[in-house]
């Protein structure tokens, strides 16, 4: 049924008047229909078409050590039609283009689990789904992003919104004036597409940017008006920073010369953040330029922050075998594998055998974070590069 | 002496032509000391065993071994006390003397003895002696008339006359029985025409049919009625029967013990129909036609005390085989609903007629070979050998007699128990040329073949007939047939079928109904059934209300089951089919010790392999081995196994052949299908994208797919050559049926009558 009716809306093969294309929307459109064109000319040949798609993984990215971020390679990988194991994800990817295609051409942006609502329904004569869920289609835009080199704000995507600031500037996001100075308890929703097109700084006092992990430790910044008192930006991620807040980073580190501090739990999983926000991720090497932030600082919390700080033993989290496997991993990085300090503090981490998180410091008092343990680091620059 | 498997490998002592051996000399073994000698044994080694044990156990304490010491002394005890025989001068009185127990030995009748034994012919409860008494009966009928070189027809009617009692009649149209041996071919038992020759034959022993008679005498006290026509102007003689089982002699009841001779013509006719004789007097016509008159065979009916039941070991199962192994046979069956069964002949070509053979030398024991030598008619020792055995030439026999240091030139009355033996002993080492095997006729590929595909639906037949071969001087032939594929019965059964299925049942509870009246159906089958129909499996067939028996029924015909069924294996001895006895017999050994798995079938190690496939297997031989009179399971002999083996595995590998193409073909076309599925949505996409037409860029694709797909399919061999697919060379007497199985069950269901009713 969903087919039928998406055919239905189709046949307006160009766009209603009403919306005016930007130079962005052109070139993306063209991209995608090259894309299509060279399937069509194949097809009419007799021939097997394919798609390249640059390789995303581990093995096609390369540290530019004068970068000092990560790029990607090269490397491409054959998507076939005519090949059992891909024939799917090739459909599929001709699918996320189509949808692309709509969204752009009516003039509108939907999340990246939108896009897998517009596009799941069931394949005619079966009872398979186009897609079955949405882990399924993700990777496919990504896909779709490296082949057509254009950014998912490009294609009219957005990931969800997660991530908050709050800070001395005042911007403008999509016409509409923020002050982040007066944003209440819950701070500023990044948005998930912060291109200049849409964010615009209009006036900012802050004199560093303090990155923290997740909501928890920023809701206790915010409150103890950290920011306040050291004239600086609040952000968090949510975890894993999504793009949106990282190319906010980047655009404050960048475009208003802050320079940038995190604050991240002491376990693999907060290295990696770190290196995300440093080096860019393996997974979008193709945005570290836009991304990457290879002057960001790491504030901790350390291995050694356990005995420093006098922490209770309650507070400890052993570590798992696929954590001690990661950190191993993660030491491996040719961005980590020639930092002395890096390859010490992993190495403590690994012999102490636990794992640290940034409200483990609570247990020594509600404000020990905000009012001890980040103003002493502040105080000693005692960060890790 | 009472087991018959001696009897049957030394036919002499049960030759019912000599007066000497009319009877079985059995003595009782009672008192007999060389019947105890073996129990003292035991018993005194069971004192040893227990002192040791004693002594093992009282190591620490000294009463033990007292006690040990006071067991010891017991087995001297009981010596004297049980077996006053062996030791009659310890001065006790002797319980019976050996005058007295000479009054009391005597010979036994063989009637007596098959009475008293009757579940050695098949006779064990009522529900098979019904079915051994139409086998018996439908047996001799077939053999009669090919021996006549007549095409067989036969008739079986079974009516039920009182509860638990049934009158079975079996006619055919064979050459009939002159007057004289009515009698003694109904009314004794050991009596008839092919016990004593080399032949390729169903019956053997000549015991069935009047065992049959004595079955019904003795349960209903009804006499045998025997009606026989030699021809159409000869009178049809007609006699009621009784066996005197003492002295094994019949007795003739009507016609004041003489019987009665019908005359032919309309006189007669009317004569049976006043006597109510049953006859049918003519073959069923076409229509329009004018029906042919039967102008001559033989009518048996026995009353019998028995109980019928369809399903597995049935009446009706045992007729459906027999019309598979028989395609020459037009079978017409009445059964106790009055509903009559056809099953049609699909040739009307006799099988080679099967020739008498004489004994191979290598098959002979050597007290056998001793009364031929006693027996013997000719002079010299030369002359018997080549005169009274298959495959001695002159040289053979000098041969024989060198290395036996026999003159060739001795008189054969003059050999004694010495140099017999030595010449039994030469006759092993001497090299002997095999019996010629022309004497076995098989049943033929072609014939196993169209058997097969008109009773077991299927996608995929073949057949092989293996050379003959001999085992123990005794030529025999192997022939395999094996059906793959198609619903099984348990998918075919109507809710009525099913509803009377379940009352008839004696089983105990559900799961066993279903193993036993379903062929094929595992335990595992049978639970999964009864899964899906919410049924226990241990609760009563017989008292399932009729809400039940619907979801049954819609159970056993969405489960499938075609995983957890077991091949089912139609096993034929000399064209008969055996029922029982599965587990004994040397076909199900073999089937079941033959690696299946490496023909593409599901099998645990040392069972029947699962998957919807039947195989039959056929013994023919002119004496096949069976493992009791009863005839129900073969002996394995190693030769007959080794044939087997190669048998099975010939239609094993084309059966694997089949099934690798098969799962080739899915493969190639599902992957297409896995392409074709995405092409339609990548079309739709692209024409989205660029505004191509979206079916005919659909047509492209497809076409590349196409391509692609037998492309990526085509096998090269191992010399690096394309091999063409859909050109593999099954061998001959393949039948492959490219028809969906419902189709097929559907054609079936419309053309076939005899299919209307299950089995």
């Amino acid at each position: 049924m969903a087919k039928k009716v998406r055919r239905k809306k189709v046949p307006p093969k160009h766009p209603a008047s009403s919306v005016k294309l930007s130079m962005t929307d052109k070139k993306t459109l063209a991209a995608l229909r090259s894309v299509a064109d060279d399937l069509t000319r194949t097809a009419q040949r007799g021939r097997a078409p394919h798609i390249r798609i640059p390789s995303r993984s581990l093995g096609n990215v390369r540290y530019n050590k004068a970068k000092r971020f990560i790029e990607m390679g090269s490397g491409t990988n054959r998507r076939e039609l005519f090949n059992l194991a891909q024939a799917k994800s090739y459909m599929q990817t001709i699918l996320v283009g189509s949808g692309c295609k709509k969204l752009i051409e009516q003039g509108k942006t939907t999340s990246i689990r939108g896009l897998f609502y517009l596009l799941k329904h069931t394949i005619e004569g079966t009872k398979e789904e186009t897609f079955d869920q949405q882990s399924d289609c993700d990777p496919i835009i990504e896909d779709v992003e490296v082949a057509l080199n254009a950014m998912r704000e490009e294609l009219h995507l957005y990931a969800k919104n997660a991530g908050s600031m709050v800070g001395p500037i005042s911007l403008v996001d999509s016409g509409d004036e923020i002050d982040c100075s007066r944003m209440g308890s819950g701070g500023y929703n990044i948005p998930s597409i912060v291109e200049p097109n849409v964010v615009q700084f209009k006036e900012c006092d802050a004199q560093f940017i303090l990155h923290v992990e997740k909501d928890t430790v920023w809701r206790r910044f915010n409150e103890d008006k950290f920011w306040k008192q050291y004239q600086c930006i609040l952000t968090h991620g949510g975890g894993q920073p999504p793009r949106g807040v990282r190319r906010m980073l980047n655009r404050l580190h960048n475009e208003l010369k802050l320079p940038i501090y995190c604050l991240l739990d002491n376990d693999p999983w907060g290295y990696y953040i770190y290196s995300v926000i440093k080096q860019g991720s393996i997974n979008l090497a193709y945005e570290s330029k836009l991304m990457a932030i290879p002057k960001a600082r790491y504030i901790g919390l350390r291995s050694k922050d356990y005995e420093r700080c006098q922490l209770s033993p309650s507070v400890r989290i052993d570590l798992k075998q696929t954590d001690v496997k990661r950190a191993k991993q993660i030491a491996q990085y040719p961005w980590f594998e020639t930092k002395k300090a890096w390859q010490k503090e992993i190495a403590l981490m690994l012999k102490n055998g636990f794992k640290l998180e940034v409200e483990a410091l609570i247990s020594k008092d509600i404000s020990y974070v905000t009012e001890v343990y980040v103003p002493e680091r502040l105080e000693d620059r005692d960060f890790l590069d | 002496m009472g087991s018959p498997d001696r009897n049957r490998y030394n036919p002499d002592i049960l030759n019912p032509s000599s007066p000497r051996t009319e009877k079985l000399s059995y003595r009782s073994t009672g008192g007999h000391p060389v019947g105890m000698a073996p129990r003292l044994r035991t018993e005194s080694q069971r004192v040893k065993e227990y002192q040791a044990l004693a002594t093992s156990n009282g190591k620490k304490k000294k009463a033990d071994s007292t006690r040990a010491a006071r067991a010891s002394k017991r087995p001297s005890d009981s010596k004297t006390r049980r077996v006053p025989n062996t030791a009659p001068a310890n001065g006790k009185r002797r319980r019976v003397t050996a005058e007295a127990m000479a009054a009391k030995q005597r010979d036994i009748s063989v009637g007596e003895f098959f009475a008293k034994n009757r579940h050695l012919l098949g006779f064990d409860n009522p529900r098979k002696a019904l079915l051994t008494s139409v086998k018996e009966a439908v047996d001799n009928s077939l053999d009669a008339c090919e021996e006549a070189g007549i095409v067989p027809e036969v008739w079986v009617r079974i009516e039920q006359t009182a509860p638990a009692r049934f009158r079975v009649s079996i006619q055919d149209n064979g050459p009939g029985i002159m007057k004289k041996q009515i009698p003694l071919i109904f009314g004794k038992l050991l009596y008839g025409s092919k016990f004593h020759r080399l032949r390729m034959s169903r019956g053997q022993q000549g015991i069935g049919i009047s065992a049959a008679g004595m079955y019904g005498m003795l349960t209903t006290g009804r006499p045998i009625k025997i009606v026989s026509k030699l021809s159409v102007r000869r009178p049809t003689h007609y006699y009621e029967l009784q066996i005197d089982t003492k002295k094994n002699k019949p007795e003739i009841l009507n016609g004041r013990g003489e019987g009665v001779d019908i005359p032919p013509g309309k006189a007669g006719r009317a004569y049976m129909q006043r006597h109510r004789i049953e006859w049918v007097g003519h073959y069923d016509a076409e229509e329009g036609d004018e029906p042919t008159e039967v102008r001559s065979g033989t009518r048996v009916t026995i009353e019998m005390e028995a109980r019928y039941q369809r399903g597995r070991g049935s009446v009706d199962e045992y007729l459906e085989q027999t019309a598979i192994a028989n395609p020459h046979v037009t079978l017409h069956y009445t059964d106790p609903e009055g509903t009559e069964h056809i099953y049609p002949r699909s040739t009307t070509d006799l099988p080679a007629e099967p020739k008498e053979i004489k004994p191979h030398p290598y098959g002979v024991e050597l007290g056998r070979l001793v009364t031929m030598l006693k027996e013997g008619k000719t002079v010299t020792i030369t002359q018997f050998l080549t005169s009274a055995f298959s495959r001695v030439s002159p040289a053979v026999a000098r041969r024989i007699c060198q290395t036996a240091s026999v003159s060739t030139r001795a008189s054969t009355r003059r050999i004694g128990r010495e140099e017999a033996d030595s010449l039994y002993q030469a006759i092993q080492v001497t090299k002997i040329k095999p019996p010629a095997t022309d004497c076995v006729s098989p049943i033929g590929e072609d014939l196993l073949l169209q058997g097969l595909y008109r009773v077991v639906p299927g996608e995929f037949y073949c057949a092989t007939t293996r050379p003959p071969a001999v085992y123990r001087g005794n030529p025999f032939q192997i022939e395999v047939a094996l059906a793959y594929g198609g619903n099984s019965v348990v998918q075919k059964v109507t809710l009525d079928l099913l509803t009377e299925l379940l009352s008839e049942s004696d089983a105990r509870t559900l799961r066993q109904f279903l193993i036993m009246t379903f062929d094929g159906l595992g335990v595992d089958a049978a639970d999964r059934i009864l899964k899906e129909a919410k049924l226990g499996t241990r609760q009563s067939p017989s008292k399932l209300p009729h809400d039940a028996i619907k979801t049954m029924h819609h159970a056993m015909r969405n489960v499938n089951i075609s995983e957890g069924q077991s091949m089912q294996v139609l096993r034929y001895a000399n064209r008969v089919p055996l029922q029982f006895k599965q587990r004994d017999c040397a076909i199900t050994e073999s089937v079941m010790k033959t690696n299946w798995r490496s023909y593409g079938l599901s099998q645990t190690r040392g069972s029947l392999p699962s998957g919807p496939i039947s195989i039959m297997v056929h013994v023919a031989s002119v004496w096949v081995p069976f493992t009791s009179e009863s005839k129900e399971a073969i002996a394995a002999y190693p030769e007959i196994q080794r044939e087997l083996r190669l048998g099975l595995q010939a239609v094993g590998r084309k059966l694997g052949m089949y099934l690798r193409r098969r799962k080739r073909v899915k493969q190639e076309s599902d992957r297409r299908n896995i392409f074709l599925r995405y092409l339609g949505e990548v079309a739709t996409a692209v024409s989205a994208l660029n505004g191509t037409d979206r079916d005919a860029l659909y047509a492209q694709l497809l076409a590349v797919a196409k391509r692609k797909t037998t492309e990526a399919d085509a096998r090269f061999d191992q010399r690096g050559q394309r091999i063409q697919e859909g050109s593999e060379d099954y061998g001959d007497n393949v039948l492959i049926v490219d028809q969906q199985p419902e189709d097929l069950l559907a054609d079936k269901l419309a053309n076939d009558d005899a299919q209307k009713k299950l089995f």
